[in-house]
């Protein structure tokens, strides 16, 4: 700052932000690259003054003064430049010279990202390291008690069912009356969670779509990737691909005129549709994909004109109770396709949940339950309901799986967990455990992001600006500048690494449950946590 | 077989069986007691023939009839052969270290498992996981499993080393020999095999070739085999016919690294272009490149381009001159050497550039001077001001035919009169003095301005300006006549009326105005004791003044803060004068000034300066007047729009406010008399954050002349060509281009440049800006 500036409010030094440019004089070349890649500008070319006191008692050699002048990197700390800890600048360096440090305490910079009153929004997950899923062991290792299999050595097919499965003897009579049974997909239990053409850029969204493909079509998974709202490439909806799809209805619609005119040419119907109610990573919020980013790709893709901000509702606007707002979006879904496909909804993890599940146990059309925790990631949201919003999925799931049971229902109506799975890593364990808690099936985004196209977005509060547009990979940008850092191959080729990987971990995981084909839903019995009210709460074993 | 010498031992006693662990005492004692022919009529017992390692070198040979348990010769010793004659359970020779094991029939599950050293050979079939987990020590010869006909599910599971032979002959299943899902996870060893298979493990084995020692070894251990089982000869022809062996060997770890899988671009060119169309998911909505690019980007591909953004801006000294005076192009020409040109250029803007700029103005330009910001010295424009006293008068262009009446010759109307001349349209200045320069000339104190340096801007101005010296104030009607005869009128005549106050004895009061006129025209008297009602800039000349006249004891009295700043300020300070406030005056009484508070403080002159009210008798009555002052829109018009007004008339001001106002009004009239909309400058100030000042000694405090001054003015916004972009440029992108008109300007090679900035971060002038580069879509 100007020395004859006064300090406002909102003066920040170095230190109140929470990120703080480490950068070595002597080491660097100043090349121009760290501030040439910096995604937000944080940081730019300062000119140093130096002096240098030359100090003599001697009366025959005066003192004197120099000033000399160096040039080096410069961390701004306007907050509106404030450095996100993305370490690009550290990725381009070329001798190792700057690196964003987190600050050693809490930073300043939140009380003031607020200017103008409009509170901090931003993508990425809840700031909240650690959880639940994570404590979870499995404790069942079969040895001698159950016949105990080898992950490396016998063959699994770890497959769940997509679908509304009635009972057999309720099946015939459905078939004797309806003429009808609803249709059922056997896929992988690891699905790649909604995230729209849009929020992901082209290249990202291509990615996983070939690694999808080349699972399914090469190693022979049965993989599926939703499409999130925002529509589907006309190619992908004219293509056999589309079997490998969950088309995605939300409550902005975007694309559907376009889905709805591609029905006469497509080959093959989609694996299912999903209507999303809610979020887990901004529950109750809706979405919004900014003017800017609409650029002709999207608005092609869905059906809007180019530079005009798209707004998801919080709601489906023509939503009045859950009978009846479940009810007739699964018919108008299941009509779309002749009753071929399965429809089952998605809400935000919620305390409320439990009356959605109960109604969908009365409709034989609801081809299952999504249910997305408070661990979800997102591209873009108030950081306070981010932050604060939202219910764990892990009891969620728990409850909803044993009321299923009570009512003698849980092989019939498949839950699906998201939101926050693997987000330490610890992607299989995580799926194991929800499995095991009651899930049929995973969601992944953000763990998917991170493993194919190294997003660098962490619960430290790292990068997470998918809201601006100026992802640093190119993960969640319509800027080609950005997006083409992206290899299309090289994402496809870590969605197959990472799926094999997790499968043979999942593998690892299960065989000494002696499990190779069916997965372990509900098996809480292999199950223990040494958290006692944890244990209680979920009804598994406390273990210490 | 011969049975002669053989010593029988029994499962049974009493016709009961006997423990495996009795039969296992019996068998071990025997050998102890030197027998090396064993026959045993087996029960079911375990492990029966092996670890006989106390025979020695003797070779001990162990025949079992009847139904063999699991696990025979596990652990077998390399002096033991064993006959099972007939079929028998699992796990034969399991964890064989040496014993040759013959089966006379089929085996179960598990044959040879752990196998490491040793041969076994089955006349049948067996059954699941046979040859798993063997074994090769390099110490020994490698294990052997020889079968005659098949193999059962998951053979050779983990096969870490040794030799399988599979002879297929008659075999369980005839369209396997191998069973389902052979060879997973073998690290080691061969196996040989004749017949059909379903598939084995691709990541773990490879099928080769038999070489010729491969098939010598296996003709001549086939002979062997079939020896040991009792076949016929015959059956050694029909096994021998060479291609219809296969050999699978284990993949070295090498070879394992690469699972064969078909290469993602594979699949993408081959399968999902092919299928989607060229340009893949979205090849029909774009044209846009999506190939991979890398971090750091050149030319179209950069995020961000730099901008050479010279003259874009104002500096903070000519947005802030009233007069609009750039005085950082001034001081672009002292540096360059030329001083001459930087001196006349003033006139360009103001008539009295040494008179206001060298002496009268309190320089707003300095006090906006962005050195200021870091608290250094600002550039002394004083010096330039008042080397401008030598501007040579410019050279007038032929005129347009366009005539304004100028009313009012003090600063405001000769500016405007003067601009008007620049450009050509001609200006007569009607003035009720005989001198044109209105208050400058008539009642700024000599203290302030030099006499001859004031003398020579009016005779400068004089021989631009004619002037017509009205010898009484113009009426309403003369106005008029002036707004018919003239295209224009600019109403420039000042504030001529002193305010008083309504207070009693007013009337003893002198106003400030009369008395500088008086003293200028060197006719004033004062006394000893002086009070000054007004503590203001005018108020100060006044008390400098008196104290010239004689006067000793000076006061300034004022209902707030005084607001007199500057050099009116220090002078008046410098002579001694006090300043009291917030006081309040009730009246003026023979012994001085009564205060409120019933104080009177005595006084031989009391002067009066709290501003002057525009004298505006003469205007005619369509130009409407707002509190006392002519109202003007911001173009300086009137409500009559042949009428402009400037100056202390619209509101009082600082003489360089005046001096602007005229320059501005004449650029308007300039723009309305040739049917132009009127144009302003459409430039503003540059944000000093772009400047910095870095480069510069902070501890000046002084500046000894004019190249001291032009080489530390930071030269804002205005390039100063020192090139220390294109020393800073990473990428050596940027050049310096001589231009046709004798100019220069700095480009960027966009092939060359990455946008990192460092041009943006270094110019020490805020020239460059880097700016998002335009959204490809």
């Amino acid at each position: 700052m100007l020395p004859d500036r006064p300090v406002t409010p909102s003066t920040l030094s170095v230190k109140d932000l929470p990120w703080q440019i480490m950068w070595a004089k002597d080491k660097c070349t100043l090349c121009g690259r760290c501030t040439a890649v910096c995604p937000v500008n944080a940081i730019e070319l300062g000119v140093f003054r130096q002096r240098t006191l030359s100090a003599s008692i001697d009366p025959n050699q005066a003192p004197s003064n120099v000033y000399k002048v160096y040039h080096g990197i410069r961390q701004k700390t306007d907050p509106a430049y404030g450095c996100v800890g993305c370490a690009m600048c550290n990725l381009v360096c070329p001798n190792d010279a700057i690196i964003p440090m987190r600050s050693d305490e809490a930073d300043k910079l939140r009380f003031h990202v607020n200017r103008g009153g409009q509170p901090r929004s931003r993508g990425g997950r809840r700031n909240v390291a650690g959880g639940l899923l994570d404590q979870i062991k499995f404790i069942r290792i079969s040895m001698l008690t159950d016949p105990a299999l080898d992950a490396g050595r016998h063959e699994f097919e770890l497959r769940t069912l997509l679908g509304r499965v009635l009972p057999p003897e309720e099946n015939i009579k459905f078939y004797k009356e309806n003429g009808w049974i609803p249709p059922v997909r056997e896929i992988y239990p690891l699905i790649i969670g909604s995230m729209s053409f849009g929020a992901l850029s082209p290249n990202m969204w291509e990615g996983l779509q070939l690694g999808v493909a080349y699972l399914n079509e090469e190693l022979g998974m049965p993989v599926r990737m939703c499409t999130g709202e925002g529509g589907c490439p006309p190619r992908l909806l004219r293509s056999r691909f589309l079997k490998y799809t969950i088309l995605q209805i939300a409550s902005g619609y975007f694309g559907w005129d376009e889905i709805i005119h591609a029905l006469p040419e497509m080959v093959e119907d989609p694996c299912a549709v999903e209507i999303k109610y809610g979020q887990g990573a901004k529950p109750g919020d809706g979405g919004l994909l900014m003017w800017h980013k609409v650029n002709k790709l999207i608005a092609a893709i869905r059906g809007v004109p180019v530079g005009i901000s798209l707004p998801s509702p919080p709601t489906h606007q023509t939503k009045y109770s859950i009978e009846e707002a479940v009810a007739k979006m699964i018919q108008s879904m299941y009509m779309a396709w002749g009753f071929r496909v399965p429809v089952y909804p998605k809400i935000s993890g919620s305390s409320t949940a439990m009356a959605v599940l109960n109604n969908l146990t009365r409709n034989p059309y609801a081809a299952g339950l999504a249910i997305d925790g408070e661990d979800g990631g997102t591209g873009a949201a108030y950081n306070v309901s981010m932050n604060h919003m939202g219910h764990p999925i892990a009891t969620n799931i728990r409850d909803a799986y044993l009321n299923l049971a009570m009512l003698g229902k849980q092989n019939e109506i498949p839950l699906f967990a998201g939101g926050g799975v693997g987000k330490n890593g610890n992607l299989a364990a995580n799926a194991a455990a929800l499995i095991m808690l009651g899930a049929s099936g995973v969601q992944i985004g953000k763990y998917i992001m991170q493993a194919a196209a190294g997003c660098l977005g962490s619960e430290g509060d790292r990068c997470n600006i998918c809201n601006i547009g100026r992802c640093p990979k190119g993960i969640t940008s319509q800027d080609p500048r950005l997006y083409r850092r992206l290899d299309v191959d090289m994402v496809a080729e870590r969605v197959v690494d990472a799926f094999l990987a997790f499968d043979m971990e999942l593998k690892k995981i299960v065989a000494p449950l002696g499990r190779s084909t069916a997965l372990p839903i509900g098996m809480s019995d292999a199950l223990g946590i040494s958290d006692y009210h944890a244990a209680e709460r979920l009804n598994i074993k406390y273990v210490v | 077989m011969s049975s002669e010498n053989y010593i029988a031992l029994s499962g049974k006693e009493n016709g009961t069986r006997i423990e495996s662990r009795v039969l296992e005492e019996k068998i071990q004692a025997a050998v102890a007691q030197g027998h090396t022919h064993i026959k045993i009529e087996a029960y079911g017992q375990h492990g029966i023939g092996g670890r006989l390692w106390q025979a020695g070198e003797n070779k001990v040979h162990v025949r079992i009839d009847g139904p063999a348990g699991q696990r025979v010769g596990s652990m077998g010793s390399a002096n033991t052969r064993i006959e099972v004659i007939g079929t028998t359970s699992d796990d034969v020779g399991w964890l064989n270290a040496g014993a040759e094991i013959v089966v006379h029939g089929h085996a179960g599950n598990g044959v040879a498992n752990a196998m490491a050293q040793g041969k076994i050979y089955i006349a049948g079939n067996i059954g699941a996981r046979g040859m798993t987990m063997t074994k090769a020590n390099p110490r020994f010869a490698p294990p052997e499993l020889w079968v005659l006909g098949s193999v059962g599910d998951y053979f050779g599971e983990f096969m870490a080393g040794g030799v399988a032979i599979v002879c297929g002959h008659e075999g369980q299943n005839p369209k396997n020999v191998l069973g389902y899902r052979p060879l997973v996870g073998m690290v080691g060893g061969k196996v040989f095999f004749r017949g059909p298979h379903a598939g084995f493990s691709q990541a773990d084995a490879k099928l080769l070739p038999i070489e010729d020692d491969d098939w010598e070894w296996l003709a001549d251990g086939l002979r062997k085999f079939l020896v040991n089982i009792e076949q016929h000869e015959l059956l050694f022809t029909l096994l021998t016919q060479r291609e219809q062996w296969q050999c699978l060997q284990a993949r070295t770890p090498q070879e394992r690294i690469g699972r064969p899988k078909r290469a993602m671009a594979s699949f993408h060119s081959e399968v999902w272009d092919r299928t989607l169309g060229n340009g893949g998911l979205v090849g029909d909505l774009t044209d846009l490149d999506r190939s991979t690019i890398p971090l750091i980007t050149r030319g179209e591909l950069r995020r961000f381009v730099p901008v050479w953004e010279n003259y874009k801006y104002k500096a903070p000294c000519e947005a802030s001159c009233p007069t609009g005076i750039p005085v950082q192009e001034r001081w672009r020409l002292v540096r360059e050497g030329r001083v001459d040109e930087a001196v006349d250029m003033a006139l360009a803007y103001t008539p009295f550039p040494a008179t206001v700029c060298g002496y009268l103005c309190p320089n707003l330009c300095m006090q906006s001077c962005t050195k200021q910001s870091a608290f250094m010295a600002p550039v002394d424009v004083t010096q330039l001001g008042q080397a401008s006293a030598k501007a040579k008068t410019p050279k007038l262009p032929p005129l347009s035919g366009k005539r304004i009446a100028v009313i009012g010759g003090g600063p405001a109307g000769i500016s405007v009169a003067w601009q008007l001349r620049l450009n050509g349209h001609e200006a007569v200045v009607y003035d009720t003095a005989a001198r044109l320069g209105g208050k400058i000339t008539g009642s700024i104190p000599e203290s302030r301005i030099p006499k001859e340096v004031l003398e020579k801007e009016i005779d400068r101005i004089n021989e631009v300006i004619p002037h017509v010296h009205l010898q009484q104030r113009l009426k309403k009607t003369d106005t008029d006549q002036l707004i018919a005869d003239y295209d224009f009128v600019v109403v420039a005549a000042g504030a001529q009326k002193p305010r008083t106050l309504p207070v009693s004895g007013s009337e003893r009061l002198t106003t400030a105005l009369d008395f500088l006129r008086a003293s200028k025209q060197g006719r004033a008297k004062v006394g000893k004791r002086v009070v000054i009602i007004g503590a203001g800039n005018v108020g100060c000349d006044v008390a400098t003044e008196a104290a010239r006249l004689g006067a000793e004891d000076i006061l300034l009295l004022d209902v707030q803060k005084p607001a007199s700043f500057g050099k009116e300020r220090e002078e008046a300070e410098r002579v001694g004068a006090q300043f009291r406030w917030p006081v309040f005056t009730q009246a003026i009484v023979d012994e001085g000034v009564q205060l409120d508070s019933g104080e009177v403080i005595p006084a031989d002159s009391v002067f009066i300066s709290i501003g002057d009210a525009p004298d505006l008798a003469f205007l005619p009555d369509d130009i409407a007047v707002e509190r006392g002052f002519v109202k003007v829109d911001e173009n300086y018009q009137t409500s009559n729009r042949k009428v402009f007004a400037i100056g202390d008339a619209v509101r009082p001001g600082l003489l360089t406010d005046a001096i602007g106002a005229g320059r501005q009004t004449a650029r308007i009239i300039d723009d309305v008399a040739a049917g132009r909309r009127p144009t302003a400058d459409p430039r503003t100030i540059i944000d000093v954050t772009r400047i910095n000042l870095e480069y510069y000694d902070p501890r000046v405090v002084t500046y000894e002349d004019l190249d001291h001054c032009g080489s530390q003015c930071a030269s804002c916004g205005q390039c100063r060509d020192c090139g220390i972009c294109v020393a800073a440029c990473p990428e050596s992108a940027i050049s310096r281009i001589e231009t046709e008109d004798g100019k220069f300007e700095y480009a960027v090679n966009a092939d060359r440049c990455i946008g990192c900035g460092f041009c943006a971060g270094a110019c020490p002038c805020g020239i460059w800006n880097l700016i998002e580069n335009t959204p490809q879509e």
